[in-house]
């Protein structure tokens, strides 16, 4: 996280160091799995598809807006406020991001409840601003932002994948497992549906990327 | 960079008056469309009182299905006196609102539903206390006013897998047919009893296992929004 | 008084911050290497709960719901300002840690030696903006409630992280496999503890 470099040429939109903020996140500099930030406020929707990617995309347009507005503003912020200003940013675009939720999609804003505020906390915020657009040009730092969004997003939909198959039996709020199964004698894990699974399912997740990827084992 | 104190205040004073506007502008334009969702969930729970499913019909169906089903509403007074005929008008009243006013002024609502095989229900609706916060629903009652139709509960933040289960079937159910009035037409209310009612209790259903408070909640606010109504019930049955 | 003993201890057990709702997850994982650092958290983040949630609940209540501006004038009655909730109790939060960090340096320098690291990390720590929101959400009425639930909350997070520092300071000597040091197995761990919690569920008082 700290040797992020500063892209100070000019480069093409869609240049392959462009390419890289927005690829990067989804594995390597995961924000969840490796940089270890923003677990916090999303692990509880996890439950079902639906909320986790409604979640997702929440999370990606904030962030991305968010490093955008930042970068825009970098140079006029003062630097004893800085976190305030940042702060005040965040929580603008997610009062709004939760506006749009009540009006547009309302049966699942209610689902996510006081998850949507807890995005203003997320820690991916504040350590994208920090590390990535106090320092760049805005279009890379909206692109970072949406790579990291998503990044995030796609751990979310993981869990949810998993913790919704195994735990009701549905994808999406689709049945998926046929009625044959439960005829034999199949039943739904009620466990996956109860908070410890979703720590234990990304533990395995962590574990299995590490595993493909021995560069970010720990030692100890 | 090193900014003057001048600069960083006229700098915050910006920054709070340009998003304040923003979000102004944001939480008006959004209203009509957020209010229409809170109405429409009302109607939805209204209308899942007396057993009409409204799972996965678009918005504006809503809407017509409830002015399909429900015909009037009107309000009375803790005395038994209609206060309030008008059904627009009857419409917004927020049981949360009303419960911490006076016994005495508070407006109880009474919805009229005529169902498919041409039954008419009285719809009440509830409000109280879970273990986390509020717990909600409505009560339909046959023209006996007497006996339960349906119901449906729901709940803020009740724990999943426990109290959270009011919002199933399998806790609403068995209320269907209960009776609210002993035979000596002394309000009785609905005893949700813990390890399981007796078969033959036209007073009682099962509790949650596990979900006693919230359980116990739901008991209570049974008991206490019936009081409520309970002059009004009894001049109806005479 | 019952009722709030009951709120003390299932605010603590069962819907323990941590285990129940995953909030305060990246302080939780980054600083329960050792005992010592994560009981200052755990302290601080109780601590500041106690004060920033009574606050907020009291803008909440005269400031920004529904009709509270009613007790300034009777014309206010119908304004709603509750759309700015996020944003007033993240800066009331943001202005309580300012305040007990200048507060706590000026007073008790040895408080300040343990707990000042620490503070500017909690403004951003998700437990406490979630206790302003689910107070919010689950409409407490009283400010005993508040507080009772706010102290509760923090002290099950204190558990939580105190408990996880002292299984990683032992989990060092055991042989885990290579991929899942450090963070996968802290995850498991918490889920491991969390499942533990559940036994908590059944209890009545």
């Amino acid at each position: 996280m700290s040797e992020e470099k500063i892209i100070k040429e000019k480069d093409p939109w869609f240049s392959p160091r462009n390419f890289k903020l927005l690829k990067n996140p989804l594995n390597l500099e995961n924000p969840v799995t490796v940089q270890v930030l923003g677990i916090c406020s999303a692990l509880a929707v996890t439950v079902q598809m639906k909320p986790a990617i409604v979640m997702a995309l929440s999370v990606t347009v904030v962030t991305a807006f968010s490093n955008l507005i930042i970068a825009l503003i970098r140079d006029t912020i003062p630097s004893r406020i800085r976190i305030i200003v940042q702060l005040v940013v965040v929580a603008a675009l997610v009062i709004i991001v939760d506006q749009l939720l009540k009006a547009y999609v309302y049966d699942v804003s209610k689902k996510l409840s006081v998850f949507v505020g807890l995005i203003i906390t997320n820690c991916i915020l504040m350590g994208r601003l920090e590390a990535f657009a106090m320092a760049n040009k805005p279009w890379p730092s909206f692109i970072d932002g949406i790579g990291n969004g998503l990044g995030y997003g796609a751990i979310l939909v993981i869990i949810a994948f998993f913790r919704e198959l195994l735990g009701s039996g549905k994808i999406y709020g689709f049945d998926v497992i046929p009625k044959a199964f439960y005829e034999a004698g199949y039943v739904n894990n009620g466990l996956m549906i109860l908070p410890p699974m979703a720590l234990m399912t990304i533990g395995v997740i962590i574990w299995i990327q590490r595993s493909k990827n021995p560069v970010l084992q720990e030692d100890n | 960079m090193e900014h003057s104190n001048k600069y960083i205040f006229i700098y915050s004073v910006v920054m709070v008056v340009v998003i304040a506007i923003s979000l102004t502008i944001v939480a008006v334009q959004l209203k009509p469309a957020q209010e229409d969702n809170i109405r429409i969930e009302k109607m939805q729970n209204i209308l899942s009182s007396v057993n009409v499913t409204t799972k996965g019909i678009p918005k504006m169906q809503v809407m017509e299905m409830y002015k399909k089903y429900v015909i009037r509403a009107f309000a009375v007074n803790n005395k038994g006196e209609v206060v309030e005929s008008n059904t627009d008008k009857v419409f917004p009243i927020e049981m949360a609102a009303e419960l911490k006013k006076p016994a005495e002024q508070q407006l109880l609502p009474v919805f009229v539903a005529v169902l498919d095989n041409k039954d008419t229900a009285f719809i009440v609706p509830l409000r109280g206390k879970g273990l986390w916060g509020p717990v909600w629903g409505y009560l339909s009652l046959k023209t006996d006013y007497n006996t339960i139709v349906g119901c449906m509960y729901d709940h803020k933040g009740e724990t999943p897998g426990l109290g959270a289960e009011i919002n199933t079937e399998i806790f609403q159910k068995p209320f269907f047919g209960k009776k609210i009035f002993d035979d000596q037409k002394n309000l009785t209310s609905i005893n949700i009893i813990k390890g399981g009612a007796k078969p033959d209790d036209i007073h009682g259903v099962d509790a949650i296992s596990g979900g006693t408070i919230t359980s116990k909640g739901v008991e209570r606010m049974l008991r206490d929004n019936l009081t409520g109504y309970e002059a009004y019930f009894k001049k109806q049955i005479k | 008084m019952e009722n709030l003993f009951n709120l003390f201890v299932r605010s603590i057990f069962i819907d323990n911050m941590i285990f129940a709702y995953f909030l305060g997850m990246c302080s939780y994982l980054a600083v329960s290497k050792t005992v010592k650092t994560s009981m200052g958290l755990g302290v601080a983040v109780t601590f500041v709960l106690l004060i920033t949630a009574p606050v907020n609940w009291l803008v909440d209540t005269y400031m920004l719901k529904a009709g509270a501006l009613a007790w300034l004038s009777p014309e206010l009655a119908d304004l709603d300002l509750s759309y700015l909730s996020f944003m007033i109790f993240i800066a009331v939060i943001a202005a309580m840690v300012q305040l007990v960090e200048m507060a706590v340096e000026k007073f008790s320098p040895s408080l300040y030696n343990a707990l000042g690291i620490f503070l500017p990390l909690i403004a951003v720590n998700c437990a406490i903006l979630g206790v302003a929101l689910f107070v919010q959400e689950r409409e407490y009425e009283t400010i005993g409630e508040v507080t009772t639930y706010a102290v509760g909350s923090g002290l099950g997070w204190f558990l939580a992280i105190v408990s996880l520092a002292a299984i990683r300071e032992k989990i060092r000597y055991s042989h885990i496999p290579k991929a899942l040091r450090g963070l996968g197995i802290a995850f498991i761990l918490t889920g491991l503890m969390a499942i533990a919690f559940m036994s908590f569920m059944g209890i009545k008082i």
